[in-house]
This record gives structure tokens, sequence and C-alpha cells, in this order.
């Protein structure tokens, strides 16, 4: 008896202080490993949308509250233009969904750029969302005001060959933001001038 | 008698160096060795689990009840492996990214568990904790030993661990060996190392 | 169900696990020196798969992913699979002596088997549904037997050949599996 109620003891005792350490390691890791994942995963859409910028998007950025869940906003900083917010939105692609940074300039509300950051297109067809220049460019000066569409469907956007429910998908997810984007305009506008610019 | 503990680290380095000597962990060997800098990142994490995982086995060895001494090594090893884990991805994502699943997969390793069983739950602190750096040390090597060779025939390079640098070694003409990269040369490369290393032995 | 089919094949056949995925070679090359052992291993560890697929993933979805604590989760699917080999061994000593004489002594190693917690890795990284998580989680073992069962009857060919001095028992059997690896690498077209 006194050796099982050892056994447990020292098994509670040893993942309890597990449990302890680990938690402790976490939340001391936490802030590190957030700026790692966006340097690496998304920044490259990021710095891609915002070239020029004159500051650190990864670092420039804020959180805001879109019902439950919060959503984190990039800003660029340019020496001529006015600045412009970064944030990540999902449309439905072909095979699941598409991540898609989007950037604002926050005085015209026009797109500066788009960017894909997580897919599972199809290679050489929806992927190539990713890397298609024209595709992405074909975004640049709409207003994220007005629903975007594809040149399919009487919109702007050249779509990809091959590729329409992608385009479609991406056209779509940045569509949808849009409510949320103009709902949290002010909120924007506040934490943009908070980093003095 | 006893060794010393200058021993106790030196063997790790020729006579039980894994996973030639003491053939054990053979999955990341073979799984993350396709660059020099995967294999040093990989081996360098998994002497930091081994070291604390064998410190820690062996001073609390009087206080752990043998029939649940696997459970507790488990508890120990994996809490470190977590602490890797969350340090690896705060330090060098992009390691992490590279080594994926291979990296919780330290874990289930059988050369820690297997130290912790048949070394450090049996010897001193201090004999555990060389035990640990040798046998790690010599792992290191032996991967970072395939890395380097994979790489240079499968790819033409040669990336220097912890750093972004990577170094060409051929000229422009040059076809790499992609079998090399590949699973199956893992295998035949690491079998042919055995071999070598059995020859030099005798 | 045409996916489900395309998932079972590349789990077994395209991504094999042990010549592909490289997890699970520790027993890959331990059992495989006679034929009964590995035909025992690969029951054995599709067994304990299929069972600690289906509860690492409940887990995962239930408590690890809702509370925010996915960074436990090595500690915790490691346990899991610890207590669960535990207890299909004690419950199979019990009621079925018979499969326990085949299986009993490969079940203990099962727990430092990587191809166990890979898989049961796997199915949560690539964000698996139920379904798709049960498929690979007999399809994937199903791979491991398959190759290790090829494999152990090579080597039993391999015993009775003459095999230089210094190449003999595990340098062989891994440049061996370095060309059944690349056979496999040949099921790449498939999909």
């Amino acid at each position: 008896m006194r050796d099982i109620i050892r056994m447990i003891v020292v098994l509670a005792v040893l993942a309890a202080c597990s449990g302890g350490l680990l938690a402790a390691v976490k939340s001391g890791t936490a802030a590190k490993i957030e700026v790692q994942q966006l340097t690496f995963v998304k920044g490259p859409a990021i710095q891609e949308i915002l070239k020029g910028c004159t500051n650190n998007p990864i670092e420039d950025r804020f959180k805001l509250k879109v019902g439950d869940e919060e959503k984190t906003f990039f800003v660029g900083k340019f020496d001529n233009t006015p600045p412009a917010v970064v944030y990540e939105t999902f449309g439905k692609g072909f095979a699941g969904d598409v991540g898609i940074m989007v950037g604002v300039n926050i005085e015209t509300d026009k797109l500066i750029g788009i960017g894909i950051t997580t897919h599972s297109e199809t290679p050489g067809l929806g992927a190539r969302a990713k890397t298609d220049r024209g595709f992405k460019e074909s975004f640049q000066g709409l207003s994220i005001k007005d629903a975007i569409k594809v040149n399919k469907d009487g919109g702007n956007v050249d779509s990809i060959s091959g590729a329409t429910v992608t385009s479609r998908g991406v056209c779509t997810g940045i569509t949808g933001s849009s409510d949320m984007y103009q709902e949290l305009k002010p909120k924007i506008m506040e934490n943009v001038k908070a980093f003095g610019s | 008698m006893a060794k010393t503990i200058v021993q106790e680290f030196t063997k790790g380095l020729w006579d039980e160096i894994p996973p030639f000597r003491l053939v054990l962990g053979l999955c990341p060997v073979l799984a993350v060795t396709k660059t020099l800098g995967n294999g040093v990142g990989m081996g360098v994490a998994a002497t930091f689990v081994l070291l604390c995982s064998n410190i820690l086995v062996s001073a609390l060895r009087s206080v752990i009840p043998g029939k649940v001494r696997v459970p507790c090594f488990i508890i120990i090893i994996a809490t470190f492996v977590v602490v890797v884990e969350l340090v690896m991805q705060a330090v060098a994502y992009p390691l992490f990214l590279q080594l994926g699943i291979f990296i919780p997969l330290i874990v289930v390793n059988c050369i820690i568990l297997g130290r912790a069983e048949a070394f450090a739950f049996k010897n001193g602190v201090a004999a555990a904790a060389a035990d640990g750096l040798g046998i790690g040390a010599g792992f290191t090597i032996s991967l970072a030993a395939l890395g380097a060779l994979r790489e240079i025939l499968g790819s033409g390079t040669l990336s220097i661990p912890f750093s972004d640098s990577v170094i060409q070694m051929f000229g422009p003409d040059f076809q790499p060996f992609s079998f090399m990269i590949e699973a199956p040369g893992a295998f035949v490369c690491l079998g042919l190392m055995l071999g070598v290393m059995n020859l030099a032995g005798k | 169900m045409g996916d489900y089919v395309l998932l079972a094949i590349s789990a077994i056949l395209v991504n094999n696990i042990l010549l592909i995925q490289y997890l699970g070679n520790c027993p890959f090359l331990g059992t495989s020196k006679k034929m009964d052992t590995a035909v025992g291993m690969a029951m054995a560890v599709v067994f304990v798969l299929a069972m600690a697929g289906i509860v690492t993933w409940v887990l995962e979805v239930v408590f690890l992913k809702p509370l925010g604590l996915e960074y436990m989760r090595t500690i915790v699917f490691i346990l899991v699979i610890a207590a669960l080999v535990q207890f299909v061994e004690i419950f199979l000593k019990k009621s079925m002596p018979a499969l326990y004489a085949g299986l009993g002594i490969f079940l203990p190693l099962i727990t430092t088997n990587c191809a166990v917690m890979g898989v049961c890795l796997i199915n949560i990284k690539e964000e698996y549904n139920f379904v798709e998580m049960l498929v690979s989680s007999i399809a994937y073992p199903a791979g491991f037997g398959l190759a290790l069962i090829l494999f152990a009857g090579l080597r039993e060919r391999i015993i009775i050949g003459r095999v230089p001095k210094p190449m003999e028992d595990t340098a062989i059997a891994l440049v061996t599996a370095g060309f059944m690896s690349l056979a496999f690498i040949g099921f790449n077209g498939m999909i």
C-alpha cells in the first residue's frame, strides 16, 4: 500500500513540476515565437505588399477585436504616400482555405497590393495565385469598399488561367473583409497614428 | 573498476558512438541529414535533451520507485523536448520548420530513454552528465558527418550550421547526385558508413 | 470516397512510413531478421496505432486545441501512447492469451516506436478530419507491415549469402533498405 501511494505521489509531483516548467517556458517564449512566425510565415507576403516602406511592419503591428477573435494589423509607413495597413483574411479556394494578406491605403481605402500566405491549392494551377504577378497586380487600385470580382464575372481582376475557383475565392475573401475593415476604420486610424505617422 | 568521468565522456565519441555502435535512434539520423545544418541542429537539440534528462534521472534515482521508472523517465524527457521545441521556435524558426515533426519525435528516440534506463538510473550525477554529453556529442558528430556527405554529393553545397550561409562546393557544371538527398541515399550512405566504421574498428 | 482510397494508397505505398518518411526504423532493423518476429511486430503496430490514432486525435480536438494547450501535445501524446500500450498488454494477457503469446514481447517496444507517435502527429499536422484520420491510422501501419515483412524476406536470404565481413548484419541491411526505398520511390508517379 505504501508503495502504491509513493508511486502516485512521485508521478503527480513530477507531472506538476513538468507542467509548471512548461507553462513558464511557454509564457517566456510566446512573444518571440509570435514575431518569428510572423517574420517567416507571413513576413514575405507583408514585405512584398509594403515594398519601399520606411519602417518594419512586423514590429509596428496592433491587434483589434473582431467578434470573438483578435485580428492583427501591420502598419507600413511611406515617405511620400499615406500609410497603409496590411491584414490577413481567408477565402475559399479549390482545396480548403486560402490565406490572403490584404494591403489597404488608409486614406483612399484602395488596395495597394495582396499576397497569399497559406493555401493547399493544386501546384501549377491554383497555387500560382501565390506567385502570379499579373493576378496580384490587377488588385492594385481597386477600392476595398466595392465588391471585387474576376473579369469573367464582370470585374477587374485577371483570373489565373485554369484556376478560376481559386481566383474567385481570393476576390470573395477580400470582399468579405470589407465590412470588418470599414467598421474598424476609426480604430485603425487611431492605432496607425499612435505609431507616429 | 569505476571509470573516470573523462572515460564516460569519451566512450560516446568512439566506443559507443550512436548510431553506429549503438544502433538506436535511426529515424532522425536518416530523416534530417539532407544538409549539414539540419544534422547539427538536430544533434544539438537531442544532446540538450539527453544531458538534462540524464542529470535529472540520476539526481532523482533514489526517489523514483522502480516500478514506475519508465513513465517517470518519459515525463522528464518529454518535458525537455517541449522546452527545446519552444526555444527553437523562438530563436531558430526556419530550422524548426525544416526539422518538422522530428523535433517532437526526439521524445521517442530510443537513445535517450536507453541511456536513462541503462546508465543514468544506476550512476551518479557527474557520471550521468558526462555520459549524456559524450553520447550526445557522438550523435551530433555522426549526424554532421552524414549530413555533410549527403549535402555535398546530393546538392553540391554545404550549409553552415546556425547561419543562413551556404557554400557552393563545385563549379556551375556540377550535376547534383540527387539520389543522396532522397530516402534511399540516406539508407545506403548510413549502411556504407557503418561498414567503414566496422573496418576501421578492427 | 475516391479521396480516401487515394489517401490510403498514398499512405501505404507513395509515402511509405518506413522507407520514405523514415519513421519506425529501430524496430525495422531490430525485428526483421526473422519472418516470425516481423509478422508479430507488424500486427502489434497496426493494433496499437489504430487505437492511438483515435485517442490522440480526440484529445487534440476536444481538449488541447480549445484550451490553447497545443504546446503540451508532445508530452500528452507520449503519455497516452505509453498508457495505451500498457493497457493493451494487460487486456490481451487476460482475455486473449493466444494473441498475447504472439504479440506480447513486441508491445513494450512500441512505446518508443516513432512510427506510432509520428502518425499521430501527422494526423494533427495535416488537419485530417475524423474519417481521414481513421484511414491514415490504418493505412500507415499497413504500409509499415508491408515493408517490414518484405524486408524480413530479403534478410532471411541475405544471411545465407556471403557478405564481406565489415558489411555484415546491420550495414548490409541498411544498404538493402536503401534499394527497397528506391523501389518505393517508383510509386511516386502513381498519384
